[in-house]
């Protein structure tokens, strides 16, 4: 089959986007849920419990972003779209740690940023010790996304 | 960068000074009461509980008041009001009001006593609506629904589940009965599936009906009057218009004392410091003619209380210094330039006696590490520009809200900086614009390197902006056992580490591993190598034979030493985590850049003008939002895990002086003369 490693590139670039999105919105929706209740009992905690639940979104973006690096360096995005088999299954592999541990960052920290809601509506004076909790999942999302970013990047170098 | 240094107050006074000399503490606001003399037989407390619950209701009642004249008579209020801060009011306002505070108070139970008989009176136009809905089905009736008999015949008025013509329920009471005696049906109306009828037969056949209408399903109505319905309809509508005018009435009464509210407002500020005042009149020791006060209060405002007091009033009055038993607020003072984090630090936790004010260091790497991650010259003007102009046009705002503009204020010109050097103005704007509408591409001014093109070696200055965070954490350790005078520990805990890492660090730098993944070459002359490795070596004895010294047992000193030593992975784990700086960085500038490659799919001309302002406005809204968030989240994060956990748990109690907690005005001094 012709441009097979176009194939498992553009299913690298997918599977970033498509897991880590599905985590986030999983993440946030979870925590759109809790700070719906928990508005229900004091409104003027809406501003804390939106960042709270802001939060877990970020693994969407970096998806995003990894499949939009992916997509340009192999010429989707404008460009000579021509890569060998070999180098497919190289990016497909770079975009697997992004979408992988997107995906599953998000929903732990979708979790914790619940408990964190739970915390504000009970003591809304610790709002600031409430936002690093779920921040310290966010930890790995970011390993993964440099990890993704400097493979891709990498791959792009090489001349097979 | 201090706490101040707190000192002990106590007053003896006479009994008859006692609320001139709580109002005179209350207005300066300078210090804490501590509950320290106990009762004993010359000192008692006074109960004041009942004067502050009364106080309490005043304030409620205000408060209700004010929010039903919110209800019917607002006022326009714009989003930008609450930046003007407080009214300002002068203290003899606060004496004055005093003859007319019952009066106020008064006119407060009327507006709520209006508000109740609305909600009363709107109660029971709902029960009669309801009434009225449900007779409406007998509405055709022209006889009372309770009509029972006449002289000769039985009436039965009531209603079959289900919906019948008039000759289908004739035919039904029929097969029920074939031996039906002559009755008279009417239809009258119906309501979800049931019908209602007017029957009426002889009073002889009476049972023999009743009997066969009810094996049909008839029941008696749910409703009952002595008029018929269409007349008692038309009572309950006179009903609720009455209620409604009167509903009318009660809210143009409400809407005649609009002109109170600014004095309901004073109330409930006159009466919540009346409130606060008591409070405290209730923690003092009183004897028969004199009272006791303690407090806590900053060392550089004492003179000035001191010298107030023994001017104004017949009182002892006497500061002392802190004993090692006294647990003393934590009041901070910083620079214009250290000032803003402190919200920062409040949130996780005031410096303990042991522990230094960290807010001047960490406030130079808060901005410095914001900046880094948000690093975009386009979003750092914006940020510096709304911080800027809100400052300068509402001089009124309260402290925390100026407090937290000043600190995106700094961290928006770091930011800009940032952009600068790295090359980013709105992400790649300028290379888009330029090269979709002018044709000629112009490059954004890059004063260092962008880190896009240079990956790793943004990631290597990452860790090493790290390596500088941590030592500098580990550095305020040492200067924190210092002043506890325990030098022998900064060897133990802040000497070897510096040294173990710093050495691990430079022997790290001269291996292949290195020279591969940063493509830098550093040749390391041998004997660095050698210096290092011994130096690691010794540190690492250092800390094996130490980092357990709390245990008598050797075996067990060593083996918790073997763990400490473990803790050089931390520190690996630590410094990676600044490569966050790289993530978040890149991670903006690469969406912006796609915003604008978005905005220029629609080429040049107007039409692909107006397309990508639109792009723009929405995209580059989306990303500064979002990028803002994750900087000031991961800031914050590195400084209270990693910077902090090498020297500060925090825990210090706030200093929360005595003084007026105010919701609608702010009271000032007059300014006396002489």
């Amino acid at each position: 089959m012709d441009n097979l490693g176009l194939v498992f590139a553009v299913l690298g670039a997918i599977i970033s986007a498509a897991f880590a999105g599905l985590g986030s919105a999983k993440g946030v929706g979870m925590c759109g849920e809790a700070g719906a209740g928990a508005v229900s009992e004091d409104p003027s905690l809406f501003g804390k419990v939106l960042i709270l639940q802001l939060l877990p979104g970020t693994q969407g973006i970096y998806g995003l972003l990894v499949a939009f690096i992916t997509l340009s360096q192999i010429g989707i995005l404008g460009g000579n779209p021509d890569i060998s088999v070999a180098k497919g299954l190289m990016y497909l592999a770079a975009c697997l740690p992004m979408g992988i541990v997107g995906w599953q960052s998000a929903v732990k920290q979708g979790q914790a940023s619940l408990a964190s809601i739970a915390l504000v509506s009970k003591r809304p004076d610790q709002a600031g010790k409430a936002i690093i909790f779920p921040a310290m999942v966010e930890t790995y999302a970011i390993l993964a996304l440099l990890i993704s970013i400097l493979a891709v990047s990498g791959v792009t170098g090489l001349n097979i | 960068m201090a706490v101040l240094q707190m000192q002990k107050l106590s007053i003896c006074a006479m009994k008859r000074n006692r609320k001139a000399i709580l109002e005179l503490l209350q207005r300066r606001g300078a210090v804490e009461v501590c509950d320290e003399v106990e009762q004993d037989s010359v000192f008692e407390k006074a109960d004041t509980s009942s004067a502050c619950d009364t106080f309490g209701k005043n304030i409620a009642t205000a408060l209700a008041a004010i929010e039903v004249l919110k209800k019917y008579a607002p006022v326009k209020a714009s989003m930008l009001d609450s930046l003007n801060g407080k009214p300002i009011r002068s203290e003899n306002d606060y004496y004055a009001f005093e003859k007319v505070s019952k009066h106020i108070m008064d006119t407060a139970y009327e507006i709520n006593a209006h508000m109740r008989r609305i909600a009363e009176h709107r109660a029971e136009i709902i029960k009669l609506q309801g009434s009225i809905a449900a007779l409406s089905p007998w509405l055709n009736l022209d006889v009372p629904l309770t009509m029972k008999d006449t002289a000769d015949t039985k009436v039965f008025i009531g209603y079959f589940p289900e919906l019948l013509t008039l000759d289908a329920l004739l035919q039904k009471l029929s097969e029920a009965d074939s031996a039906l005696p002559d009755v008279h049906a009417e239809m009258i109306g119906c309501f979800q599936n049931n019908t209602c009828v007017f029957i009426l037969c002889k009073k002889a056949d009476a049972m023999q009906v009743e009997q066969v209408i009810r094996s049909c399903g008839f029941s008696y109505p749910a409703v009952s009057t002595t008029h018929t319905p269409s007349e008692k309809t038309r009572r309950l509508s006179g009903q609720i218009e009455t209620l409604n005018k009167e509903i009318n009435e009660a809210i143009e009464a409400i809407k005649g004392k609009a002109d109170v509210r600014s004095e309901l407002e004073f109330a409930v500020d006159y009466y919540t410091m009346r409130r606060e005042k008591y409070e405290v009149l209730g923690r003092l020791c009183q004897s028969a003619h004199t009272f006791v006060l303690t407090g806590f209060l900053p060392q550089q405002v004492a003179p000035v209380i001191e010298a107030e007091l023994n001017a104004k009033f017949e009182v002892y009055v006497e500061i002392s210094d802190l004993t090692d038993a006294d647990d003393p607020p934590v009041l901070l003072k910083n620079n214009a330039f250290a000032a803003p984090v402190e919200g920062v630090l409040e949130s996780f936790g005031l410096p303990t006696k042991t522990e230094i004010d960290p807010s001047a260091v960490m406030a130079f790497f808060y901005y410095v590490l914001f900046g880094l991650m948000f690093a975009d010259a386009g979003y750092g003007l914006i940020m510096v520009a709304v911080c800027g102009i809100i400052l300068l046009k509402f001089k009124n705002i309260s402290s925390g809200l100026k407090k937290s503009l000043m600190m995106f204020f700094y961290c928006g010109i770091s930011t800009t900086i940032w952009g600068f050097m790295f090359g980013g103005l709105f992400g790649n704007l300028l290379e888009t614009v330029s090269g979709t509408f002018f044709g000629k591409v112009v490059t954004t001014p890059t004063l260092w390197f962008a880190p896009i093109n240079e990956p790793m070696r943004m990631l290597i200055y990452s860790m090493a902006i790290g390596v500088i965070h941590l030592f500098t954490g580990l550095v305020l350790k040492a200067i924190q056992l210092i002043r506890q005078k325990q030098f022998l520990d900064v060897l133990y805990d802040v000497v070897f580490w510096l040294v173990i890492i710093s050495s691990l660090i430079i022997l790290l730098l001269g291996t292949k591993l290195f020279t591969d993944m940063s493509q830098m070459n550093i040749v390391m002359p041998a004997w660095v190598s050698t210096a290092c490795t011994i130096a690691a070596a010794v540190s690492a004895i250092g800390i094996i034979l130490t980092s357990g010294r709390e245990s008598k047992n050797l075996f067990k000193r060593i083996l918790k030493g073997l763990y400490g030593l473990y803790g050089v992975t931390g520190y690996l784990g630590d410094i990676l985590s600044y490569s966050r700086l790289l993530a978040l960085g890149l991670a903006g500038g690469v969406i912006a850049t796609v915003i604008n490659q978005m905005g220029s799919m629609m080429g040049g001309g107007v039409l692909g003008a107006v397309f990508f302002v639109i792009v723009f406005l929405i995209g580059h809204t989306l990303n500064f939002g979002i990028n803002i968030l994750g900087a000031y989240v991961h800031t914050n994060r590195l400084q209270f895990v990693e910077f902090f956990g090498k020297f500060y748990e925090g825990g210090g109690r706030k200093f929360a002086p005595f003084t007026t907690h105010t919701k609608f005005y702010h009271f000032k001094e007059e300014n006396k003369n002489g």
